[in-house]
């Protein structure tokens, strides 16, 4: 088994990250406009999923993302920065922290931002799940308590779980939209009529005025119509998939793109089944991700067997991503599992990598097919999508740990001890990371200042449109 | 067990019996030799390597783990050091192992140390797998990262700049006073004390914004006739700072109030050939909910001006000319009561001011280019008729320009930069002749 990447890998890696600094130089030629930014205009949007809720297994929706705000956001290199609070201290060791919020701060429909609103807020998000033990509102401030130090609470603030907002009537014309509507944020929900998602502009943000009167987003549109739309006009921005991203370049689009941000991996249960250890890494042994990621993912991914990407840590070499499938059934012995059902989340290309996981798993002795979506609901095997939330190696460690339900916060801060615990979990072989991906967007030409979050949501907030009255 | 052991009796070291006497001619060539050694020695010495420490911490790590003995040492190099670099980081490691009782060699060995040198976004990270029998063991240590050189720019009139502040809050506007530095934020007004460090923030002062903040704040700050304050201007305020020069820069006394009032864009611009220009003062109204200025100025202009972003008075054959960037993108010369457009301007940003050189025409518009964003570029231009001249290489300003305005004495220009990492730069750019 060769660890080391030959020379050829290291070039063809090389030309990769030639591409995506292509792509990243893409970026920023569309990050500033040629003159200061104009005012007015519709910027019209249309994506795969929800309008709203982008989708259930896509993290960062957009249109949530412009509506509201959270106690804190992650700046370009992942610090907590202050939002709707402007400080925060903590003590204890980490297991109490205080929030002051930012004063003169309004909801859309003109009522104050109070801490009450936001302990509401805060405890209805998260429940039950939430990583403190306890939120308090006291006066000006918000208190957080835990039995466990939470060094990260601030990014994890910063996270799409905990921003800020409430349920209210909005246009009464419209469709009603599920949960909070009303929040802080630059644009406010108009409602969603005929598919279409109106945000209307917040002229009293506490951010300032965004630059765009007005977001349309279309949801539930195929990507082959968004690239038209795009292309003749009647869209300004549109999603790429990252298995799309060479397609894009040859029709000429102009992608921004992120670092691979989102990983791909497979979530293993550890009970019934496979509740044998042994099984579990047979598992992990037998998956080829470098067929998932040239054949499926044309080439547009990173190869990875942990958690975090090696440009966060360094240190992801440690992990072997080479397949032993000589190991695997050695690994299985004479066991023979049952017949394993595998689920993937996502679209036509998770079916595909779910389909040739399959395989590698068939090669190894194990009995798997895919589940459709009428098979049952339990299964053994998941095929997911992971956001990477953070650029801070420690947060985004407890970020994705908690995405697959180990809540116990990540207290090491050194290379050292974040290789351990990453080690310590991926020992289990309840989770088998296979690829970070890039996210992407295809911009129309009169889009000005376009800039993706670290997670590659495009923040509408700062574009401006040239065309604007 | 037989031990043999020699006990030498105590010596003093001996007289030399004679000072004086000739030394011979290998004598001199190995005294030479040695002296020579000394030096190179010293020279090493006085420049020590960048990967010593990291070396050190590395070795004292792997040794912690193996203990002393023999080992395989194997490097790869996944990082951005330079390959001719491997040499001498493998020499290094070798030597401070041996000092830990650890014998490095490339011969086969039981227990093998697996280095690579690699790195992250951050820092650069050297990684030690020990792997002895079917045990590996993991021992790291970071190394901060190198320092890159800037490239210099060529041309005939050469841009420098110099960061005079580096901050995390957005800086709109900043004018340099005797004692420091006094910072235009969105919210507050940051008063700087020059000290043997550099700047050191003294006070904070807030504005008190009433109405919403918009989206792409500007500001101007300007010196009071005598020098003991300021003026400065946000959206929809306007605030006073005094100093008396005998106390401390903690003793300013900032108020701030609502304002609409005409902000001052070009007040004491210095025409060369006129120096009682100096006195000029041109004021516009300020749109603060669409960041520009509205076309109207005090004391009012012979021509119509369409609303723009940035203005500077220039020194044309018949007087002087006003230069306007509106909001449409297009640069105009307003003179003799017209507006004829510019050409050569296409690759402008919407920011420029003036800089007064002393080279060529003596006066140069210093323009941010439209390189669009994240590398922002600052150049010289010349105006001799209708259309604007490059005076100098576009000069890098590692991220986006957000504020460009000309010091009260003309002499050199300062911008704001935004990097990428969001730290906002206020730089003084100057430029000298290369003749």
């Amino acid at each position: 088994m060769n660890r080391y990447p030959t020379l050829a890998t290291k070039t063809k890696t090389w030309r990769r990250w030639g591409t995506l600094c292509f792509m990243l130089v893409s970026l920023a030629l569309l990050a500033a406009a040629r003159t200061r930014p104009h005012y007015g205009g519709t910027l019209r949007v249309e994506i795969e999923g929800d309008a709203w809720t982008q989708g259930a297994h896509q993290r960062g929706s957009l249109a949530r993302r412009l509506v509201f705000d959270g106690l804190t956001r992650l700046d370009a290199d992942g610090t907590a920065r202050p939002a709707l609070a402007v400080r925060w201290a903590s003590e204890n060791n980490d297991h109490r922290w205080q929030f002051w919020l930012r004063p003169g701060v309004h909801f859309h429909d003109g009522s104050a931002l109070t801490a009450s609103a936001v302990e509401t807020s805060l405890t209805g998000s998260c429940g039950a799940g939430c990583p403190w033990t306890a939120v308090h509102a006291v006066g000006s401030t918000v208190v957080f308590t835990a039995d466990s130090p939470l060094p990260n609470l601030p990014a994890l603030l910063a996270g799409d779980d905990f921003l800020i907002g409430y349920a209210g009537p909005i246009d009464s014309s419209a469709t009603a939209l599920p949960g909070p509507t009303i929040g802080t944020g630059p644009f406010q929900a108009g409602g969603l009529s005929n598919g279409v998602l109106t945000l209307l502009a917040n002229d009293s943000c506490w951010q300032g005025r965004p630059f765009v009167d007005k977001i349309e987003i279309r949801g539930y549109v195929p990507i082959r119509d968004q690239w038209l739309d795009l292309s003749v006009g009647r869209a300004d921005l549109v999603q790429v998939p990252a298995e799309q991203l060479r397609q894009a370049q040859q029709q000429r689009l102009t992608v921004v793109s992120t670092r691979p941000v989102e990983l791909l991996a497979l979530a293993v249960a550890d009970s019934g089944a496979l509740g044998n250890q042994n099984l579990r890494a047979a598992i992990a042994l037998a998956v080829d991700r470098s067929a998932i990621s040239n054949v499926i993912f044309q080439k547009q991914g990173e190869i990875t067997a942990g958690l975090l990407p090696s440009a966060l840590t360094g240190y992801a070499f440690l992990f072997s991503p080479d397949p032993d499938l000589d190991k695997a059934r050695e690994l299985r012995g004479g066991l023979t599992p049952p017949p394993l059902t595998l689920a993937a989340e996502g679209g036509a290309a998770m079916q595909l990598a779910a389909q040739r996981i399959v395989l590698n798993l068939r090669d190894a002795g194990f009995n798997v097919q895919v589940a459709g979506n009428s098979g049952p609901r339990h299964t053994d095997l998941v095929l997911l999508r992971l956001t990477l939330a953070s650029n801070q190696p420690q947060a985004a460690l407890e970020s994705l740990l908690r995405s697959v339900g180990v809540a116990s916060p990540v207290l090491e801060n050194t290379p050292a001890g974040l290789f351990k615990v990453e080690r310590e979990f991926l020992d289990t072989h309840t989770l088998i990371p296979l690829l970070y991906l890039p996210r992407a967007w295809a911009v129309g030409g009169r889009v000005r200042g376009l800039r993706l979050s670290r997670d590659g949501v495009p923040l509408l907030d700062g574009a401006s449109l040239e065309a604007a009255p | 067990m037989h031990s043999k052991s020699r006990i030498s009796p105590k010596r003093y070291n001996p007289r030399k019996r004679s000072v004086q006497r000739k030394l011979n001619p290998m004598k001199l060539v190995w005294l030479v030799a040695m002296v020579a050694s000394g030096l190179m020695g010293l020279a090493a010495y006085a420049a020590p390597s960048p990967w010593e420490s990291p070396a050190a911490s590395l070795a004292e790590e792997i040794a912690g783990i193996l203990g002393p003995g023999q080992a395989r040492l194997t490097i790869r190099n996944l990082s951005t050091i330079p390959s001719d670099e491997i040499p001498s980081i493998r020499l290094l490691l070798e030597q401070d192992l041996k000092g830990h009782g650890v014998l490095a060699s490339g011969v086969e060995s039981a227990n093998t140390i697996r280095v690579t040198l690699s790195e992250n976004l951050r820092e650069r990270l050297w990684v030690s797998e020990i792997v002895e029998g079917n045990e590996t063991r993991v021992a790291m240590v970071h190394v901060e990262p190198g320092i890159s050189q800037p490239a210099q720019p060529e041309s005939g009139l050469t841009l420098r700049k110099q960061a005079v502040l580096t901050t995390r809050e957005p800086v709109l506007a900043a004018l340099e006073t005797p004692d420091g530095l006094v910072a235009v934020e969105p919210d507050e007004i940051a008063i700087y004390a020059q000290t043997a460090e550099g700047l050191r923030e003294q006070k904070r002062v807030g504005i008190g914004q009433k109405r919403a903040s918009v989206r792409d704040p500007r500001s101007v700050i300007a010196a009071l006739p005598d020098g003991a304050g300021f003026d400065a201007y946000v959206p929809g305020m306007a605030c006073s700072g005094s100093h008396l020069p005998a106390q401390p820069a903690g003793e300013w006394t900032v108020h701030c109030r609502e304002s609409d009032d005409p902000w001052p864009i070009l007040v004491g611009t210095i025409l060369q050939s006129d120096p009682a220009s100096g006195s000029i003062s041109i004021k516009a109204f300020y749109n603060a909910a669409r960041d520009y200025f509205t076309g109207v100025v005090t004391p009012s202009v012979d021509a119509e001006l369409p609303p723009f972003y940035s203005a500077a008075l220039l020194p044309r054959s018949d007087g002087a000319g006003l230069l306007i960037n509106g909001i449409d993108g297009k640069v105009q010369m307003v003179e003799s009561g017209l507006a004829k457009p510019v050409a050569g301007t296409r690759d402008w940003g919407s920011d420029f001011a003036v800089l007064r050189t002393g080279c060529g025409a003596g006066m140069q518009i210093i323009a941010s280019g439209s390189g669009e964003a994240a590398a922002d570029s600052l150049r010289a231009y010349e105006l001799p008729g209708q259309e604007a001249i490059p005076a100098s290489a576009p000069l890098a300003m590692g991220g986006t320009v957000t504020a460009l305005w000309s010091a009260p004495d003309g002499k050199s220009i300062f911008a704001v930069v935004q990097s990428a990492a969001n730290q906002f730069e206020v730089d003084r750019v100057t430029a000298s002749c290369n003749e």
